[in-house]
């Protein structure tokens, strides 16, 4: 009994130096880009996040969450029985509470690298979206900036010849106005209402960030800023993971170094014989 | 709930699609095209005076049309194409009808200013050997 102990003890300590094997193969394919930068601020994280659940990286982090709360709960029940248990059975729980301290690491470590996955894929998706929502500002490129800055000039001084131009053209006689001139005139009243309702939509709202209302592309930056972080705890949380492992190698050694001295303890084989303490039996006078 | 997931998944499906197709491609390639003939009609020495007149009669609203479908072409803002670039940045003689009839000149004589060709410099041309 005290040898299986040892040799479990030894099993546990070698189990935990060897790598764990994480989900590889869940995936998540997040939707366009050129769809989400249509989309409302406000809608957007819940896009995004609606998607992922749906993905087979998705489910995986899920499953991975309920195991981990299934096993936290019996790793709970363990402890209480140990603390109640006595001799050999408390030996035995104790054992076993250190397998199920090494299954929750594992199930800890897969979970993190499924969230790494998400996070990395998230952020990605969310740099992407920069980019595109940059090109259709035209934010970046100093000569588009210059190209946008001509063609607002060029539209106020166009606007302000319209007029102008259509009392002395489409008011003489050889020159009536055109289908297209009519069509465009009726279409735009048409057009400026449903403007109108379009930005008092509620969907159409602003994001919000801390009570402010932001544009689409700070609010972005601001959930780019999020995973970041997010990113950062989960590389201090592998910190933590690697410390608990490193106690459960300690606890084990701890159970297989009392196995050890109770076998020691229990043992026939005598003490060694002290050679000086039998000198008397060869000086004596016989 | 799958209900009311598909109306939302087929409403920003059709917002997509009429995003994509509202933009419209060659507006200013036609406008340059249509201008390119009016200008040669308007000097061409084989038309006859009505017959010039004519043509230009028959042009001037589809310039002017033209004119405003490029000023209102969403897919041309921030289009940093060397032809939009030197469309806009020359508005006189992009927009060749709007810009005369704003400088109170016939079309011609706007032309030939922005070519560089006004009453001056003819009056200052000498004829002779290169």
């Amino acid at each position: 009994m005290k040898k299986t102990i040892l040799l479990a003890g030894i099993a546990v300590v070698s189990a935990l130096s060897t790598p764990h094997l994480a989900l590889a193969d869940a995936k998540w394919q997040p939707q366009s880009v050129e769809r989400l930068v249509k989309l409302p601020a406000t809608y957007l994280t819940k896009s995004i996040d609606q998607d992922f659940r749906r993905s087979e990286l998705g489910q995986a982090v899920i499953g991975a969450e309920k195991n981990i709360g299934l096993k936290a709960q019996s790793l709970g029940e363990l402890n209480d029985a140990v603390t109640l248990a006595d001799g050999e059975i408390k030996t035995e729980l104790r054992h076993r509470m250190l397998v199920e301290k090494h299954a929750y690491l594992e199930l800890m470590a897969d979970r993190n690298d499924l969230r790494r996955k998400q996070l990395l894929t998230k952020r990605r998706l969310l740099d992407k979206l920069l980019g595109e929502i940059a090109d259709q500002n035209g934010s970046d490129n100093p000569r588009q900036r210059a190209l946008i800055a001509r063609q607002e000039e060029a539209q106020n001084r166009f606007e302000s010849s319209l007029s102008k131009v259509d009392i002395q053209l489409f008011n003489s006689v050889d020159a009536p106005q055109s289908k297209y001139g009519k069509k465009y005139a009726e279409n735009m009243s048409a057009i400026e209402k449903l403007a109108q309702k379009i930005d008092a939509h509620q969907m159409n709202e602003s994001a919000l960030l801390d009570g402010k209302a932001v544009s689409q592309e700070q609010y972005v930056r601001a959930l780019m800023a999020d995973t970041e972080s997010e990113l950062a705890i989960l590389q201090q949380e592998e910190t933590i993971l690697g410390y608990m492992a490193k106690l459960v190698a300690l606890d084990a050694m701890s159970l297989s170094e009392e196995g050890l001295n109770a076998e020691i303890a229990d043992s026939d084989i005598p003490n060694m014989s002290s050679l000086a303490a039998s000198v008397d039996l060869f000086i004596g006078n016989n | 709930m799958k209900k009311s997931n598909l109306i939302t998944t087929s409403a920003f499906a059709l917002l997509v699609a009429v995003s994509a197709t509202s933009a419209r491609a060659g507006t200013l390639e036609n406008l340059e095209r249509e201008r390119a003939i009016t200008l040669s009609d308007l000097i061409s020495d084989d038309l006859s005076p009505n017959e010039r007149q004519d043509r230009f009669s028959n042009a001037k609203p589809r310039l002017v049309d033209l004119e405003r479908m490029v000023m209102r072409d969403p897919s041309l803002k921030g289009k940093n194409t060397p032809d939009v670039r030197r469309a806009f940045s020359n508005y006189d003689m992009t927009f060749l009808m709007h810009a005369s009839v704003e400088k109170d000149r016939t079309v011609v004589d706007h032309w030939l200013e922005q070519m560089g060709v006004t009453t001056s410099s003819l009056m200052s041309a000498n004829v002779g050997r290169r």
